[in-house]
């Protein structure tokens, strides 16, 4: 899915005034600004410093998600924390290990804050630092350099065993492992770190001290700079409206636009506790298809795809059983040429079990019957009904408070 | 002999049903297959980019939602850098077709109860621990005996196995495709005994479907390399780190003795997937697959992460599985993160609830402990359990599934002598062993032909 560089740039354009790009200049950290709204949340900014710690030109970045700085012996468990910090919409702090464009392993005490909007509480951006360190000096921590003994002799190889033996047998903490290449004849130590439950790097506290404040800095920017006025009310850094709070308002949060946007299918979310059952959510097939923008869309009934000779009873049943239905219903786009639309309708149930949302699912019949083979690939008919699996995967566990943890979370680890 | 009584769950409407032979019935079994037609996804072999790095899941394979597999500027670049993670904009090929036929089946009744309909949460606390109030899924059944002693049991054709399964509730064939490409056919010839992938009519969670590898070959419920990399193989190929599989072993709450994986998706980290690790091992001539072990968990377990391939990975997890099931030991397996990181837990519950060893309470809640409970996600039958669900409550019954430490030291020892020597030479150390203190067992080891990577620990 390609993104336009309109869309890179109006993400932050829209929150930030043109102010903030000088303001941000200034500082000399490595960090980014990614925008969760966007599908895979690509970077929309990334700082001078972030470049020359990456080795990647502006270009190489911006549209990206930043895992492209994630490499083959990146903690698995670590990528998962960052990427549910994004789901729960919080911040987090993660040693990480990560890699250059050439392929140069560093490690990156990681800092990561979302920013959310004033007006409704969603996150509008994440700001993700980045600080390169190396071990602190009380942990033994980075691998050490490898013994290359030439042990083609069995009597030394059995020696160095017991050497190695010998040595962790006298110290409690530490933990050793080591590996026998046979086919070099070498023997490779590679010391652990004293840490009961990680096994990677620990930053220095001046290195943590430094990264808290480069993002209190970033942030401090990014709210000095926002823009208010036009329905906007400015950014912050804590939430003025927990996530379920604002759902009840019909405002999509974050994380479940995240999965929404990962959906190739036009279809739009409508929410039927709001009066009138307005849409909340439309994709962007979808306003390609009709011609309309998602702010012409957001807030309104579907039926203004409706004109003279649509017949909408089956829709009105459909949503009076909360059950499934297909019609078949003449639709118009926003230059009111018309279309008759497969539309295929499902409620779509939340953790509570209760409906959250409709959602439609449109198949413009001049697409499907110029489909080819019916035999090969997924069928027009069954990439709808794709789209609505995924999103009832995706409401079930993120809409409202859905299931994300429920403690307070500190923004210290 | 040590059972317990329970009531097996539904997971196909056939299974009420009296046996017949000869069924008209459109089944699985060699009355009905040959010559049939079923839905079939066929999947590529990952190529693997530079040998060494982690490319077991490439750029390409997931932008074939209409079998496109161009490759864009950046993903050539970070696939000669030799890493690449998956996730992109969009959902992928499998990921889409899954949910596209499980849909279809909820439209057209096939399932006992609608999931979504039921309540979940996360219960309070930092391992995010996730209930489900389910009462649907609870069968009105009478309960039956299992054995819970004897991990590995001849296959009875005469119990119900999935050839006796419905053609509407498989989804589709999952075969590995013969010319390099991934893609879907709505109807094409069964081979001769195909991989289903079909509903379980009582879901645990949307998607909630049973791999069934080699349908046909009515293997009994085990372990080996082959259906292991099948199930592997699904997990990269869905390309969804939302997206599990699972194992039960007999003993350890299976209740049909015919080879099966569980696979469902839920948007949210399991508990175990959150745990901290301790390296044990790197396998460096074995792919780099890295072995580790579970820390701040109520159930002792053991990880193994992928290194650059899938095969070495699923060999030296099928051989620690060998192992326990040759020891008789119960065990689950959890297959998370793409098919990169797969959780082994070795289990005592059956055994301690056929002693009368488990507290009743615990016993009242009719929870079996199985992989997905131990995994964090736990289904309950009653509305009282679960409006009192803590995370505390949650510990409780997941540490009497856990072995002891010693005992799970001692079998971790075995399982590791297992992965790096065979399955063999584990069982007829653990016979030695079990007079040996520690350190000689290590000796023992060392002495052995333990070249390619050693267990040492202070």
């Amino acid at each position: 899915m390609e993104l336009g560089e309109e869309e890179l740039t109006s993400s932050v354009k829209r929150y930030y005034k043109e102010s903030l790009k000088h303001s941000l200049g200034q500082c000399d950290f490595n960090f980014v600004l990614s925008d969760p709204r966007l599908p895979d949340n690509p970077i929309v900014y990334a700082s001078e410093g972030f470049c020359s710690m990456s080795g990647y030109e502006h270009h190489e970045v911006i549209g990206r998600n930043c895992r492209f700085l994630q490499g083959p012996d990146t903690d698995r468990r670590t990528v998962l924390e960052i990427r549910d910090a994004v789901r729960e919409e919080r911040p987090c702090q993660v040693h990480i290990l990560n890699y250059t464009k050439h392929g140069n392993p560093f490690w990156n005490l990681f800092y990561m804050a979302p920013v959310y909007s004033r007006k409704d509480g969603t996150v509008v951006h994440f700001v993700g630092v980045q600080t390169p360190f190396s071990a602190a000096a009380t942990a033994a921590a980075a691998p050490l350099a490898s013994k290359k003994l030439n042990l083609m002799d069995a009597e030394k190889r059995k020696e160095a065993r017991s050497e190695c033996l010998q040595q962790i047998q006298g110290e409690a903490p530490m933990r050793v492992w080591f590996a026998l290449n046979e086919i070099q004849g070498c023997v490779c130590f590679v010391e652990a770190d004293e840490q009961e439950d990680n096994h990677k790097c620990v930053a220095k506290d001046e290195d943590k001290g430094r990264a808290a404040c480069a993002v209190q800095t970033i942030l401090c920017n990014l709210m000095e700079n926002s823009r208010i006025g036009g329905g906007g009310r400015g950014v912050a850094e804590t939430r003025c409206k927990e996530i379920a709070e604002s759902a009840v308002g019909g405002v999509v949060c974050s994380s479940l636009m995240l999965s929404l946007t990962r959906i190739q299918q036009s279809f739009v979310l409508a929410d039927p506790k709001l009066p009138d059952i307005p849409i909340v959510h439309a994709s962007k097939v979808f306003c390609e298809i009709t011609g309309y923008s998602q702010e012409e869309v957001i807030g309104r009934n579907c039926r203004f795809l409706q004109g003279p000779d649509t017949d909408p009873e089956a829709i009105r049943k459909s949503i009076a059983g909360e059950h499934a239905c297909t019609v078949r219903i003449l639709n118009y786009r926003k230059d009111k040429t018309s279309f008759w639309n497969h539309l295929h309708l499902s409620p779509v149930r939340s953790a509570t079990g209760e409906v959250a949302f409709y959602v439609g699912v449109q198949l413009a019949m001049d697409i499907v019957d110029s489909a080819g083979d019916e035999n090969v690939g997924m069928t027009p008919y069954m990439k709808q009904l794709g789209a609505v699996g995924a999103v009832k995967v995706a409401v079930r566990s993120l809409q409202g408070s859905g299931l994300r943890r429920s403690f307070k979370k500190n923004s210290e680890e | 002999m040590l059972t317990i009584k329970r009531v097996a769950t539904l997971v196909s409407f056939n299974q009420e049903l009296e046996q017949a032979t000869g069924c008209g019935r459109d089944c699985l079994g060699s009355c009905c297959m040959p010559g049939a037609k079923l839905p079939l996804y066929t999947f590529r072999r990952q190529q693997i980019a530079n040998g060494k790095n982690n490319a077991y899941s490439n750029g390409d394979s997931h932008k074939a939602a209409n079998g496109d597999t161009a490759l864009h500027n950046y993903e050539l670049h970070e696939l000669s850098q030799g890493f690449v993670e998956n996730s992109e904009a969009a959902n992928g090929f499998l990921d889409s077709l899954l949910l596209a036929q499980w849909e279809d089946r909820m439209e057209r009744g096939l399932f006992r109860y609608d999931v979504t309909a039921c309540e979940t949460m996360v219960l309070p606390g930092e391992h995010g621990f996730i209930a489900q109030l389910n009462e649907g899924r609870h069968s009105k059944k009478r309960p039956t005996e299992f054995r819970v002693d004897q991990v590995l049991q001849p296959y009875d054709g005469k119990k119900f196995n999935f050839t006796k399964v419905g053609q509407e509730e498989v989804l589709f064939c999952f075969e590995e495709s013969e010319d390099g490409t991934n893609q879907y056919y709505e109807k094409a010839p069964v081979s001769e005994s195909p991989n289903v992938i079909a509903i379980n009519v009582s879901p645990i969670e949307y998607g909630h479907v049973l791999l069934v590898p080699r349908v046909l070959n009515c293997t009994p419920q085990r372990i080996d390399p082959d259906t292991f990399l099948l199930a592997l193989h699904m997990a990269a190929e869905a390309d969804n780190p939302y997206f599990r599989l699972g194992y039960n072993s007999l003993g350890a709450f299976a209740t049909i003795n015919h080879l099966h994986f569980q696979a469902y998706y839920l948007t949210a980290p399991f508990p175990v997937e959150r745990a901290p690790t301790t390296p044990i091992c790197h396998h460096c001539k074995k792919g780099g697959i890295k072995i580790l072990e579970l820390g701040n968990f109520p159930v002792q377990g053991l990880v193994f992460e992928i290194g650059d391939n899938l095969e070495d990975l699923a060999n030296a997890v099928a051989n620690a599985c060998i192992y326990l099931q040759n020891a008789n030991i119960p065990f689950n397996v959890l297959i998370a993160d793409r098919g990169g990181r797969v959780f082994i837990f070795p289990q005592c519950f059956g055994e301690k609830q056929a002693r009368g060893e488990v507290d009743q309470e615990i016993l009242d809640t009719q929870v079996n402990p199985a992989v997905w409970e131990i995994s964090g996600h736990i289904v309950l039958k009653r509305r009282c359990d679960y409006d009192t669900a803590t995370e505390e409550s949650a510990w409780r019954l997941l540490a009497e599934v856990s072995l002891t430490q010693e005992r799970f030291n001692e079998v971790k020892k075995h399982c590791l002598t297992a992965v790096f020597e065979g399955p063999n030479k584990a069982m007829s150390m653990s016979t030695i062993a079990s007079n040996l203190h520690p350190m000689e067992m290590n000796a023992a080891v060392l002495n052995g032909q333990a070249e390619h990577c050693l267990l040492l620990q202070a």
